[in-house]
């Protein structure tokens, strides 16, 4: 039974149409990674999901149900937009955080601390929000959103904003859920960073659902046509017919192939035979960036 | 229910502890007690005048008037007019030394008086000496014919009128109704304050959440009416601990020999049960109302600063009160004062004032709460599904075709 299924899903803000016949399925410890530039529809759909909006049209069953507010208990949210009571003292608003979402308030409070360790924050504990930096506050949100344990975890844009140790700490988090056998959904519009991370994907642009499946299926479609080179001497070998784009930098060089070249070998024998030096010889898949962006014609910030 | 008491627990909890509470608290009861002494101590007139006459009777009456009568409190010169009189009361008044001078020309037989001073508009001044002068002047006249000073005395006492009410069940009552009616006044005002700025305060805690995005947190498991609500019972419940607080402190002064320190032992807080139980059930739906239109507000706008331009509705319907305070005093069971407390938003101040200072029929008071209450439920309809669909708006203010389509719409 998929945790989340979304059937033909449509939402339409005035004149604007945000989300358009948008179906997915997420299965029980599963990392799925729902991908897009901004604006692209991801935190439409997600509101969608837990009933903050009503879809105008299509189904959004939670739980192999249609949706139920009791069963919001069992979900785990933290929206794009931060936000925590400003004056509140930490552990006062993980608390009643965890109340609200069915904890005693002596259970909210133990979790509180276990989280705040396992996340190095427990300096936080006893101040107020609005003396903690941004990504102390991401980090307390954070927590917020998994003290009562869900079974679906649905976070938008949660990395946004961290630095890179904070934001690898969030991550193995995650991973550590999904290990668990949670279902976790999370929205970037930062493609590269959450490559590793997903076991599914989907792409949306514009509204609209442009890929979607495991990350092995989405990447398989796309041949392992990436060489990025690293030489030093004679560049002549970069006219080679096979390159259909070449960025070029001095002594190293991004090259996508000719969709009809889907073979390397050539170009590296051409470098030989130039007699430039190769230090680095890579093939590889494109990234999800390439990927979305083979897809929707290069138009990224749409 | 479970979510709506966490939520307005906390909200009660945050605003106890906040500093807003500690200072209005003391600060309220200070800025009302200061009215009430205005109101009731400060229209005697002050000042210092020196009054120039060759008649040293009629000046030295006047001196006697003006110092010692119960409108005035005045401190005055007597002077004859010797050499350049003039030159030196207008150095004295110009030097702040004296607030001006009043001239007696008494050489013919129809007296010309003028009042020279520094201010142009004080109306006071002028007043207490034209009725000093008035009784001066009687008695001045009276002794010419011939009459004694007592007799003059006598004839001029003003009759003390005494004021007696009749109760609903026939009998009289002869307590002092001014302590009723300062009571009343004080329970108004205590009132208007409380259910004013707390309703500001249910909006304002909205659009904070708004603006700071809570509410999305809290909307994946809360139902918009149980904010809403946890937050008109989280406020509220803050608003009647105020008023526990200060009833709680007159108590203390009533009850304890504290209140005769100060010089009042004589007065009386009259109320009776009525008043007290009408006062309660006014305040309650009062700010029931006034709380849910507030709510409805703060779904509506976005920031604090958009807020402040949509207080009005708050603040207007609330200024009514205050316009037709003074109507409803003079005349509280005229048609006007009778139609103006079954007004929605003025019922609560308005009804509850009528009753204290006069006899309401039971029908009315019974008609009024009624209808009260439907138009809270009417309200709090409205303000429920203006609340689900504006909360979650932003970016852009509601323009009224919206507002129209949302309440069809939910």
């Amino acid at each position: 039974m998929p945790i989340v299924e979304l059937n033909g899903v449509r939402k339409v803000y005035d004149t604007k149409v945000a989300v358009d016949n948008i179906s997915l399925r997420i299965q029980p410890g599963t990392m799925f990674g729902l991908l897009g530039p901004n604006g692209s529809g991801k935190t439409s759909t997600i509101r969608m999901m837990i009933g903050i909006t009503i879809p105008d049209a299509g189904t959004v069953q939670l739980f192999g149900e249609p949706f139920k507010r009791e069963n919001l208990q069992r979900v785990g949210y933290l929206p794009e937009e931060r936000g925590l009571y400003k004056k509140m003292n930490v552990l006062e608003q993980l608390t009643f955080m965890g109340q609200l979402h069915g904890l005693t308030e002596g259970e909210s409070k133990k979790r509180a601390h276990q989280w705040c360790e396992k996340l190095q924050i427990t300096e936080a504990l006893p101040k107020k929000t609005e003396e903690l930096s941004k990504g102390m506050q991401q980090k307390i949100q954070f927590i917020a959103s998994l003290m009562h344990n869900p079974e679906l975890v649905i976070m938008d844009e949660p990395f946004s904003g961290l630095d890179p140790v904070n934001a690898t700490l969030l991550q193995d988090v995650l991973i550590e859920l999904r290990n668990a056998g949670r279902a976790v959904l999370f929205s970037t519009h930062r493609m590269d960073q959450v490559e590793k991370m997903c076991d599914e994907i989907a792409l949306v642009h514009q509204g609209h659902l442009v890929l979607s499946g495991s990350m092995r299926e989405v990447k398989s479609k796309y041949p392992r046509n990436r060489v990025h080179i690293a030489y030093e001497g004679d560049s002549s070998f970069l006219q080679h017919p096979s390159i259909a784009e070449a960025k070029n930098f001095s002594g190293y060089s991004d090259i996508i192939l000719r969709d009809d070249a889907c073979d390397a070998q050539p170009l590296l024998q051409s470098a030989i035979a130039h007699g430039t030096r190769i230090w680095r010889f890579e093939v590889v898949e494109p990234t999800l960036e390439d990927i979305f962006i083979t897809t929707v014609g290069g138009n990224v910030d749409a | 229910m479970h979510n709506t008491l966490l939520i307005a627990r906390r909200e009660y909890l945050e605003r106890i502890r906040g500093k807003a509470f500690k200072i209005s608290t003391v600060l309220i009861p200070l800025l009302m007690i200061g009215s009430i002494l205005i109101a009731t101590h400060g229209s005697k007139t002050a000042g210092h005048i020196a009054i120039v006459s060759s008649d040293t009777n009629l000046a030295l009456d006047l001196q006697k008037e003006l110092e010692n009568s119960d409108k005035s409190d005045m401190d005055v010169d007597v002077q004859a007019p010797t050499a350049g009189w003039r030159q030196r009361l207008n150095t004295a008044v110009a030097d702040k030394k004296l607030d001006g001078y009043l001239v007696i020309d008494g050489t013919s037989n129809e007296p010309t008086i003028s009042y020279l001073s520094s201010a142009k508009g004080d109306i006071a001044t002028t007043q207490t000496i034209n009725a000093a002068l008035r009784r001066v002047l009687t008695r001045e006249r009276l002794i010419h014919r011939g009459m004694s000073r007592a007799d003059i005395d006598a004839l001029l006492k003003t009759p003390v009128l005494q004021k007696e009410t009749i109760t609903a069940t026939g009998a009289s009552d002869k307590s002092d109704n001014t302590s009723g009616f300062i009571a009343a006044y004080v329970l108004f005002f205590l009132m208007y304050f409380i259910v004013m700025m707390h309703g500001i305060n249910v909006a304002s805690s909205v659009v904070e959440e708004k603006s700071s995005r809570v509410f999305e947190v809290l909307l994946a498991t809360v139902k918009p009416s149980e904010m809403m609500a946890g937050k008109i019972i989280g406020v509220g419940s803050v608003g009647l601990t105020q008023v526990a607080i200060w009833i709680g402190c007159i108590a203390a002064m009533l009850f304890t020999p504290l209140l005769a320190h100060i010089g009042a032992g004589g007065f009386k807080l009259q109320l009776s049960g009525l008043q007290l139980v009408c006062f309660v059930v006014y305040f309650l739906l009062g700010f029931l109302l006034y709380s849910s239109i507030a709510a409805a507000i703060g779904a509506l706008v976005n920031s604090e600063q958009e807020l402040r331009q949509y207080n009005m509705f708050i603040a207007m319907p609330m200024a009514v009160n205050m316009v037709v305070l003074f109507p409803i005093i003079t005349a509280p069971n005229s048609l006007l004062s009778t139609l103006l407390s079954f007004i929605p938003t003025s019922t609560p101040l308005l009804m509850f004032l009528r009753l204290s200072i006069a006899n309401v029929p039971g029908w009315q008071i019974g008609l009024s709460i009624a209808t009260l209450s439907l138009s809270i439920a009417i309200v709090i309809w409205i303000a429920a599904r203006i609340y689900r669909i504006g909360i979650l708006m932003y970016g852009k203010r509601a323009t009224l075709p919206e507002i129209v389509r949302w309440l069809r719409q939910s």
